[in-house]
């Protein structure tokens, strides 16, 4: 297998477009990789009657058993739609050594739309920070996933961190069971201090997506900086979203080993949310090479005994 | 606090560096623009209060640093009061005599140890130019700096090492010895200090300085004007008492008081072999002396040599509260008996008599009989006593052999007769004989002899009425029975002496001159019978007080007669020891367990060696290894060590006797102030932080790197 190519060599590849296809190509030479598991149109619950549902699907067996009116629903295997949401707050704009963790949400959400497409898939695109800044409805309409590659090479990362609101918008949009990949660095959005922490509102709006039933991804994008605190000297640290004064003065080699933990700690803490929440996690640093992660995404949603 | 180049504190700038790196380094710092702020600010949190605790140490470890190094140099001191006259701050070659003496030793060893600290104090405050000597005050001792030294540090170190002995005090020899120290020295300003509690025992023999310039002399005393009670056993006495039964000994003791007031009740004990076997309780006059007389039988089997130990009640002066005496009751008798006239017919033969009358007494005693040419002059001190029956003249080795015998313990009995040639005896046998050897005097005519064919029956010399006081002469009935009707037809008349402590006339004729005569000669005894031990010149021999009195002889010839002349010295005194052919070690142990060891020659023939460590009061107990080479205790060899009494007398020296002529202080007078160079504790505390500094600095690099493994 030939080595894939890692994300600053992707990078100076013209378009996005281009970069999801060699993406893509990269991870799946020879391979069958359809994102949706599932064979036909399947019976999933009852729902009780309001005014608005389809008369057609009111399960009149029910009725006679119980005198109430329930209407049946179906998951439709053919109609997956797929909602990207991807953070782009001013966090995800840091770049220690290669791209920054925007670009390269950017490269993974631009070739699973790539993917979709060539499946004739329904994909959709939400930009957010503090807010939704573009909302794309998944759709199999041409020019769609050039749409989501213009809106993903335009994103920048500016607002402020507030990743709730808008996967909260998210919920409210979205109708229909679907598969929601979220790619976020999850920073700042947990509340407390050291030893007292908890993840707060976006753990709480992830877990209710899942439980309406929709496919939950997190992708916890991190630069290598942001888990190795490779500095040594004396460093000024200032934080980068807007409005945001914090700064420390610190020797850098006297807090690695300290923030090594903490970053691992906050990891294992979204991880283990996300287990509970059954969400797939996905911990991705942004020096590896996407098409690795991608192959590996695909590969896990494949195996058989996976939700 | 004053400093000698005030101008060196400018570098106290220096402090700030510290400070001044930090700040640039913080304004050095890499700016950077970190996402994950939440997550390094919590680390911080966790990390910062041991960082910063760090940091400030550090900072101020090197702030000190800087601070410390001009202090140093700028050589800082202060000043304090001192004790010590003001002469003590000049540059000078100074001589320190410390009192080591035993009553220093008074409270512990209290006093000493303030003496101590004294000449410590006085030696570091002497200016860095001086040069100085140390020389000890107790009798005997080596002076521990024996020249003018300028290193301070050997000198001290010297005086570190200096105990308190239990020697006496002689300032005498100590001043001249410090007099002739100060010879050698180049400088105007020459002075003795002497630090003492100015007894007045050791000054006895005038201050010791030379008449012409003798060098000043500072007297520091230690003690106070305050008098100190004290009270002693200044003397102790132990002899057989055969009035107590084969085994009793008589012990006396003399007790003195030192005090104004005299002391009622004081216990007094008497230990045998370490044991209390006896006590008593005496009144002491005030400055006054007393006897204790204590009676005692040691039960029988418990062996011939005995330490015998009185002690009082304690007082602040533990060292003189007790004393001991060595007592060797009865050895075994091994006699030599030299024949000068030996006969055929056993009658007429004087060994005959003294044999038999010795063999009666003791029948283990072993008794060798030769004539004068067969003496082995080398074999003498095998034997425990030496008789030498009208033995007309010792051979010159014989004689030294004898005088040698007799002084380290031996004992010696000669009867004279026609054979002894007086001249010849007296030149070579004075330094031993009780008495030179007169003319003979014929005080009748001889038994048997016919004068004219007719019997001559005037009645002979007879002894003058006895004196039961005399060991020899206790266990006779008071009218001297069975010596009182002894005729004697002839005796030797000896020259008159001097009378002094160690000759005593046992017996006497009517006419008044000796006739049995003891002397203790060094650690021996020498008896001299003015007569023949045969019935040639007295009937004696035949008379029922002859076997009892030979007996008695016998007994205390080898009793080691009198037991502090030969086996009881004084603190510093030399003992002297035989190691026989047969020895190959000979080991004393001394009263605090310590071992010394004297070893023979290859093939070495008799010796004496001199044992001087005798620092200690207490018992020094002798072992011999023989061929092969298992130890053997001799307990007539062991030997008992006691204060010098002079130490017990508190009184101090009077004024008009005292060698300084500068007061110490002058009341009302402001102190004298010394100079304390600090630069040596900045130093310290320095080295302390530069240490402390790299020890933090290199624990935290040390976790740096660990961390980044």
């Amino acid at each position: 297998m030939p080595t894939a190519i890692g994300p600053q060599e992707l990078a100076q590849l013209g378009s996005l477009e281009l970069r999801a296809r060699v993406i893509v190509e990269g991870a799946f030479a020879g391979m069958h990789h359809n994102l949706h598991a599932g064979t036909s149109i399947e019976f999933t619950e009852h729902k009780e009657y309001a005014p608005g549902d389809e008369i057609r699907r009111i399960d009149w067996k029910a009725v006679g058993r119980v005198d109430r009116y329930y209407v049946k629903r179906f998951e439709d295997e053919t109609e997956m739609r797929t909602y990207l949401a991807v953070d782009s707050s001013g966090s995800m704009g840091y770049a220690g050594r290669g791209v920054s963790k925007l670009t390269y949400a950017g490269y993974l959400a631009g070739a699973l739309a790539y993917l979709l497409g060539r499946q004739g898939d329904p994909a959709g695109l939400l930009l957010f920070d503090e807010e939704t800044r573009q909302y794309l409805p998944p759709s199999t309409r041409g020019g769609q996933i050039r749409e989501i590659f213009r809106l993903l090479d335009q994103a920048a990362p500016v607002g402020r961190t507030d990743p709730a609101r808008a996967l909260g918008h998210l919920g409210e949009v979205v109708e229909r069971r679907g598969l929601v990949i979220v790619f976020s660095d999850l920073l700042d959005a947990e509340t407390g201090e050291a030893g007292d922490t908890a993840l707060g509102p976006l753990a709480d709006r992830l877990r209710q997506l899942a439980t309406r039933g929709h496919d939950v991804v997190v992708f916890h994008l991190l630069d290598a900086h942001e888990v190795e605190l490779p500095f040594d000297d004396l460093t000024y640290f200032e934080a980068v979203e807007p409005g945001d004064t914090r700064t420390l003065l610190a020797q850098g080699a006297d807090l690695r080993e300290a923030f090594r933990r903490e970053s691992a700690a906050f990891r294992e803490r979204w991880r283990q949310a996300c287990l509970e929440s059954r969400i797939e996690y996905r911990f991705v640093r942004t020096d590896e090479a996407p098409a690795e992660v991608l192959r590996s995404f695909i590969s896990a949603r494949r195996r058989p005994g996976r939700r | 606090m004053n400093f000698l180049a005030p101008a060196l504190l400018l570098g106290l700038v220096a402090a700030a560096l510290p400070w001044l790196v930090h700040l640039i380094g913080k304004r050095r710092a890499v700016p950077v623009r970190f996402a994950a702020m939440q997550l390094l600010l919590r680390s911080e949190k966790r990390v910062s209060a041991r960082r910063r605790l760090r940091e400030i140490l550090l900072l101020l470890a090197r702030t000190a640093i800087a601070a410390s190094l001009p202090l140093v140099f700028a050589r800082p001191f202060t000043e304090r009061a001192t004790d010590f006259p003001a002469v003590s701050l000049e540059a000078q070659s100074a001589v320190v005599v410390l009192d080591d003496s035993a009553s220093l030793r008074r409270g512990g060893t209290m006093l000493f140890a303030t003496a101590k600290d004294k000449a410590l104090a006085l030696v570091r405050q002497f200016p860095s130019d001086s040069d100085v000597a140390i020389v000890l005050a107790s009798q005997g001792s080596n002076p521990p700096v024996a020249e003018l030294d300028p290193e301070r540090s050997r000198v001290l170190q010297a005086l570190e090492n200096v105990r308190g002995s239990a020697r006496p005090a002689d300032f005498t020899a100590a001043l001249r010895r410090a007099a002739l120290i100060l010879t050698g020295s180049p400088r105007d300003k020459r002075r003795i200090f002497v630090i003492t509690d100015l007894q007045a025992a050791g000054w006895e023999g005038g201050t010791g300085l030379p008449e012409q310039k003798p060098p000043e002399v500072v007297v520091v005393d230690v003690a106070g004007e305050t008098p100190w009670e004290n009270r002693a056993v200044v003397d102790v006495r132990a002899e057989p008492a055969p009035e107590a039964g084969p085994t009793g000994l008589a012990v006396t003791a003399e007790l003195a008081d030192f005090s104004l007031r005299g002391t009622t009740g004081l216990g007094v004990a008497l230990k045998i072999d370490g044991n209390v076997v006896s006590k008593g309780f005496v009144d002491l006059p005030a400055g006054g002396r007393t006897r204790k007389r204590f009676l005692h039988t040691l039960p029988a089997g418990s062996g011939s040599a005995h330490d015998v130990e009185v002690e009082i009640d304690a007082d602040s002066f533990a060292l003189d509260d007790r004393r001991m005496t060595h007592l060797e009751l009865a050895r075994a008798l091994r006699a030599l008996i030299i024949n000068g006239d030996a006969r055929t017919v056993r009658t007429e033969d004087e060994a005959f008599f003294i044999e038999t009358a010795l063999k009666a007494g003791d029948a283990g005693a072993a008794l060798t009989t030769v004539l004068p040419d067969d003496v082995a002059v080398e074999g003498l001190p095998a034997y425990t006593a030496v008789f030498l029956l009208n033995v007309p003249h010792p051979s010159a080795p014989l004689a030294a052999a004898l005088i040698r015998f007799v002084q380290s313990g031996g004992g010696m009995f000669v009867s004279v007769g026609n054979k002894v040639e007086t001249a010849v005896w007296n030149e070579r046998l004075g330094a031993v004989l009780p008495q030179p050897l007169g003319l003979a005097r014929t005080a009748s005519a001889l038994p048997g002899q016919h004068a004219g064919e007719t019997l001559d029956d005037r009645p002979a010399e007879r002894l003058a009425p006895i004196d039961r006081r005399h060991p020899l002469l206790a266990n006779f009935a008071a009218e001297g029975e069975g010596l009182a009707s002894t005729r004697f037809f002839k005796y030797m008349l000896l020259e008159p002496v001097a009378d002094t402590v160690e000759r005593q006339v046992v017996l006497r004729y009517e006419s008044g001159s000796p006739a049995l005569v003891e002397r203790t000669v060094g650690k021996g005894r020498t008896l001299l019978l003015s007569t023949t031990v045969d019935r040639e010149w007295t009937d004696l021999p035949i008379r029922p007080g002859f076997l009892p009195l030979m007996q008695e002889i016998g007994r205390r010839l080898v009793g080691a007669s009198d037991a502090d002349a030969t086996t009881a010295l004084l603190v510093g005194q030399p003992r002297e020891l035989t190691i026989s052919p047969d020895d190959r070690r000979l080991e004393v142990t001394k009263p605090d367990g310590s071992v010394w060891v004297a070893k023979q020659d290859r093939g070495g023939a008799s010796r004496s060696v001199t044992f001087t460590d005798t620092d200690e009061p207490g018992i020094y107990r002798v072992r011999a290894a023989g061929p092969d080479g298992a130890l053997t205790a001799r307990p007539s060899d062991a030997f008992v060590v006691n204060l010098d009494i002079r130490e017990s007398n508190p009184a101090r020296l009077a004024a008009d006797r005292r060698p300084d002529h500068v007061p110490i202080t002058t009341a009302g007078a402001k102190p004298p102030k010394r100079r304390v160079e600090l630069w040596h504790t900045l130093a310290g505390v320095l080295i302390a932080f530069v240490l402390f500094e790299s020890i933090l600095t290199l624990r935290w690099r040390r976790t740096v790197l660990a961390e980044q493994r």
